[in-house]
């Protein structure tokens, strides 16, 4: 068996750890990798490696990519889930794929400690500590230790120099211009000072990072060497004829160099700046990737396009098939929001969206509007229309493109969450529909009896109401009043059981007075309880429960019908309610047979009715009691059945107990 | 038999109109029907009936516009059928100036009893005018001295128990809203109002019933109460 297959294997088994290792470039990489696969396999847990890609990591030497290539090979042949993110901060993504991901433990090297800027050394061990306090962190020490490398990090471009830049230049030109000196008083050729002043280009164009710092230096430099290096010293003359040759060539070179310098940094400017679009893009991605709402959707694509093009940004939803209110998501810098809600763009808007003419993917604007409108949609459905702010310059090609790109992925981010809420509804249609099947079936199996019996008996009074004496007619009528009466207590049950939607009861809940509650479910039970006795007792205090007073009548109804149905005549039916902290217990109790342990659980089932030899089959539903439990459970409490002593049950359930405040005013 | 009240039916419904007008005929009331909402302001407008008994799913009209209407010209007594279980319909429509309610379906002696009541509470109307002694059953209520007896013994009410009494009292037979009562003597409807009514609704009732059979204030649970007239 592979070590890959074990790891599945035990994956499927243990889920309880999770193991990260940090993969990197570095060649010390190799041994995080092994301890983290020797760990996961130990411990039997998960193992998830885990690259980082920041801007810079597009400016990755060959050497280091391959190395980089053949880390993630080993770890994945070593069954690890390889995972890549994209981020500027690697601490920041580290701890929140952490926290996401349920890592137990990490493997981490020291270099990667060191990465990212240098005052943040510690923090990543630090933040991860501190944000999971469960986590093990494991360090593998690396002899190799990355430089800083802060310089080519930022490049002001072709800005007018600062004082600092200005010093810099001017401390280095009268550095080359001393070391000029220097060679001179050892006899060294020109050429060397020429060199010196070169070097001299070269340093400024790195710290200054400024253009026209650079410039300023070769054209300095030269006039410096030709002020104090050649003869005739301390003028801007020269005598001998190839001078002016050298100092042609002289800036020529210098100017060169710096450019060469500046177009460096400027290019790892770009880059970066183009990886900090993409970032926006991907991090989009990933944010989508864990929304659970619409509005999530939109606030993220809003909040990923502000930051991608530092514009205000409308967003008007669909209401239906009408555009909805605008709303804006300002840039930090401020502007005008104002301007992008002004009636003549929400015109703007409409127009676009009833004409549909926002079909152009890159983007639409009439005349002099104050913004670019996309449309987030999919093949056929328009989510939302998104005015971005153009202001005075038009979005860049590369912005536009990656704008589109979001725009696309929160429409099919909107497209799945509809689509997942869709079927979760249908689910639940289908669910509440079987059992809506299930109980008109036994319903209607239920309703043909007492009907039968009534329709039956009335058509013989019609037909030969003078054929039948006295006493056959007084029992073919009471035949017809008991079957009726039947059937209105199962519609009472009925129409609690069309409360139930959507897998839920409409409760109302208010403060009821127990008693009176009782007291009015007690005048509507079946009035076959004239051979049994009902005994009520609520206690000398005045109990106020929240409740809906519909539904628990129909729960004591239903308790006490049952208990008339399934006990011999003459027994004593006990109803009772008495405070129990902070709830309310009401009980009904019987002093019948009992039921069986093993018939207990049973008799909560929909359609269960038992083998009694007192209850009429016919009659009983076996809806009740577990109509009466969902009536419960929707109140938040619980139905029991005990044991009543001597012999019989009880079935008793709580209400949470209502304060109400009284005033005499 | 001439202090039977005349009766307007106002069902659509042909079997339960059967149903209502034999039990009327059997026990000698004399009746009009209407099969519609138009045609039963018409007969209560021509007729005058002494009580309306109201179906609220009329095919043309909804019930509580037919209550309405009825109340611009007469205070007769309405009597609201409703098949609806939902206690908001039954509520509307006392709110818009029924008296009383049945919920189909419903036995003829309830409905007996309802009309008998109402006929009760016709009597005391007609013949009681603005007295400052209100009489029902033992119970005496006098408005002058502000005080209630009960077998001409003062019972012990509370200022907000002798309020609702009063306000009762003047409805006799009337079964009065949550909202109404609440609305008469805290000025608004609260969820906590409702809840206090019930407590002080049960003290009364206990001062007024403890000890004897007869029964004063009837509860409607998720409605109103109601005063009993007593014979």
């Amino acid at each position: 068996m592979t070590d890959g297959m074990q790891n599945k294997i035990l994956q499927e088994y243990n889920s309880e750890e999770h193991i990260l290792a940090c993969l990197s470039s570095s060649p010390s990489n190799t041994k995080i990798i092994k301890t983290a696969a020797q760990m996961s396999k130990a411990f039997g847990g998960k193992f998830t490696a885990l690259y980082v890609k920041t801007p810079e990591s597009e400016n990755m030497t060959r050497e280091n990519r391959e190395r980089l290539e053949t880390n993630i090979r080993l770890a994945e042949s070593l069954g690890a889930e390889i995972a890549t993110v994209y981020a500027d901060d690697i601490a920041q993504q580290i701890i929140e794929f952490v926290r996401l991901s349920k890592i137990t433990k990490v493997v981490i090297g020291r270099s990667s400690l060191y990465v990212g800027r240098l005052f943040y050394r510690h923090t990543i061990t630090d933040k991860l500590i501190k944000s999971s306090p469960g986590l093990d962190i494991y360090i593998i020490p690396n002899t190799e230790i990355k430089k800083n490398r802060g310089f080519y990090g930022t490049f002001s471009a072709l800005k007018y120099p600062t004082l600092i830049q200005w010093a810099w230049m001017i401390l280095i030109l009268f550095l080359s211009t001393a070391l000029g000196f220097l060679f001179r008083l050892f006899y060294f050729t020109e050429a060397n000072t020429i060199t010196v002043y070169m070097l001299g280009v070269l340093i400024v164009a790195i710290i200054t990072k400024n253009y026209i710092c650079s410039g300023v230096f070769s054209l300095a430099s030269v006039l410096l060497f030709n002020f104090f290096f050649t003869e005739p010293q301390f003028t801007f003359k020269t005598y001998e004829s190839g001078y002016p040759v050298t100092f042609v060539i002289m800036l020529t070179v210098s100017l060169l160099m710096g450019t060469l310098a500046y177009k460096v940094a400027a290019s790892v400017k770009l880059s970066a700046n183009t990886a900090y679009r993409t970032n926006i893009m991907l991090q989009a991605n990933l944010l989508l990737q864990k929304t659970d709402s619409e509005d999530a959707v939109i606030a993220i694509m809003a909040q990923q396009l502000v930051k991608l093009l530092s514009r205000n940004i409308v967003i008007y939803r669909l209401h239906g098939n009408n555009l909805g209110m605008p709303q804006v998501f300002p840039t930090e810098r401020g502007g005008d929001p104002d301007m992008l809600l002004s009636n003549s763009e929400i015109n703007v808007a409409t127009h676009l969206f009833e004409n549909k003419e926002y079909t152009d993917i890159n983007g639409i604007r009439i005349k002099n509007s104050a913004c670019v409108y996309f449309s987030v949609k999919t093949n056929n459905t328009v989510f939302c229309i998104v005015g971005v702010e153009i202001g005075n310059k038009p979005i860049e090609h590369f912005e536009c493109s990656i704008l589109i790109s979001i725009l696309g992925e929160s429409a099919l981010a909107i497209e799945n969450l509809r689509n997942v809420r869709e079927k979760e509804k249908i689910t639940l249609l289908a669910k509440n529909e079987k059992l809506r099947a299930n109980l008109l079936r036994t319903i209607s199996h239920d309703l043909r009896t007492p009907l039968t019996s009534i329709s039956g008996n009335a058509e013989t009074l019609l037909a030969n109401y003078n054929n039948l004496d006295d006493n056959t007619r007084c029992k073919i009528l009471k035949d017809i009043s008991d079957d009726s009466g039947w059937l209105i207590s199962l519609v009472e049950n009925l129409l609690s059981v069309s409360r139930i939607s959507e897998g839920q009861m409409n409760i109302n809940l208010s403060a009821q007075l127990v008693d009176e509650v009782i007291t009015e479910a007690l005048k509507h039970v079946d009035r076959k309880a004239i051979d049994h006795e009902i005994i009520t007792d609520f206690g000398n205090e005045l109990l106020l429960a929240k409740m809906d007073a519909r539904l628990i009548s129909q729960v004591i109804i239903n308790l006490v019908d049952n208990a008339i149905k399934y006990t011999p005549k003459g027994s004593i039916i006990t109803v009772s309610a008495k405070p129990d902290g902070n709830h309310i217990i009401i009980s009904v109790a019987d002093n019948g047979n009992g039921i069986p342990d093993e018939q207990k659980k049973e008799v909560f089932r929909m359609f269960y009715t038992g083998n009694n030899s007192i209850a009429d089959c016919r009659r009983s539903l076996g809806l009740g009691l577990s109509l009466c439990e969902s009536i419960i459970n929707a109140h938040q409490g619980k139905l029991t059945l005990t044991d009543n002593k001597p012999h019989g049950c009880i079935f008793s359930f709580t209400l949470e107990k209502s304060e109400v405040y009284l005033s005499e005013q | 038999m001439n202090n039977k009240p005349l009766i307007l039916v106002v069902e659509d419904d042909t079997s339960v109109r059967n149903l209502i007008t034999v039990t009327l005929k059997t026990n000698d009331y004399k009746f009009l029907t209407a099969q519609n909402g138009n045609a039963a302001i018409i007969e209560a407008s021509s007729h005058k009936p002494d009580i309306t008994l109201l179906d609220l799913g009329l095919p043309d009209m909804d019930g509580v516009k037919i209550i309405k209407k009825i109340r611009t010209w007469s205070n007769m007594p309405i009597i609201v059928i409703s098949a609806r279980s939902e206690d908001s319909d039954k509520i509307e429509a006392l709110d818009a100036g029924a008296d009383d309610y049945i919920t189909k379906p419903f036995s003829v002696e309830e409905l007996l009893a309802r009309l008998r009541a109402t006929q009760r509470r016709l009597s005391v109307t007609q013949t009681g005018t603005a007295s400052s002694v209100f009489q029902n059953g033992s119970l005496s209520i006098d408005y002058a001295a502000g005080c209630a007896y009960l077998d001409g013994v003062e019972i012990h009410l509370t200022p907000m128990e002798y309020k609702l009494l009063c306000l009762l009292a003047a409805n006799v037979g009337k079964v009065l809203t949550h909202t109404f009562i609440t609305g008469k003597i805290w000025g608004n409807c609260l969820e906590n109002d409702v809840a206090s009514l019930r407590v002080f609704m049960a003290t009364l009732r206990k001062k007024l019933e403890s000890g004897s059979e007869t029964q004063y204030i009837q509860t409607h649970i998720g409605i109103g109460y109601r005063m009993l007239k007593v014979e």
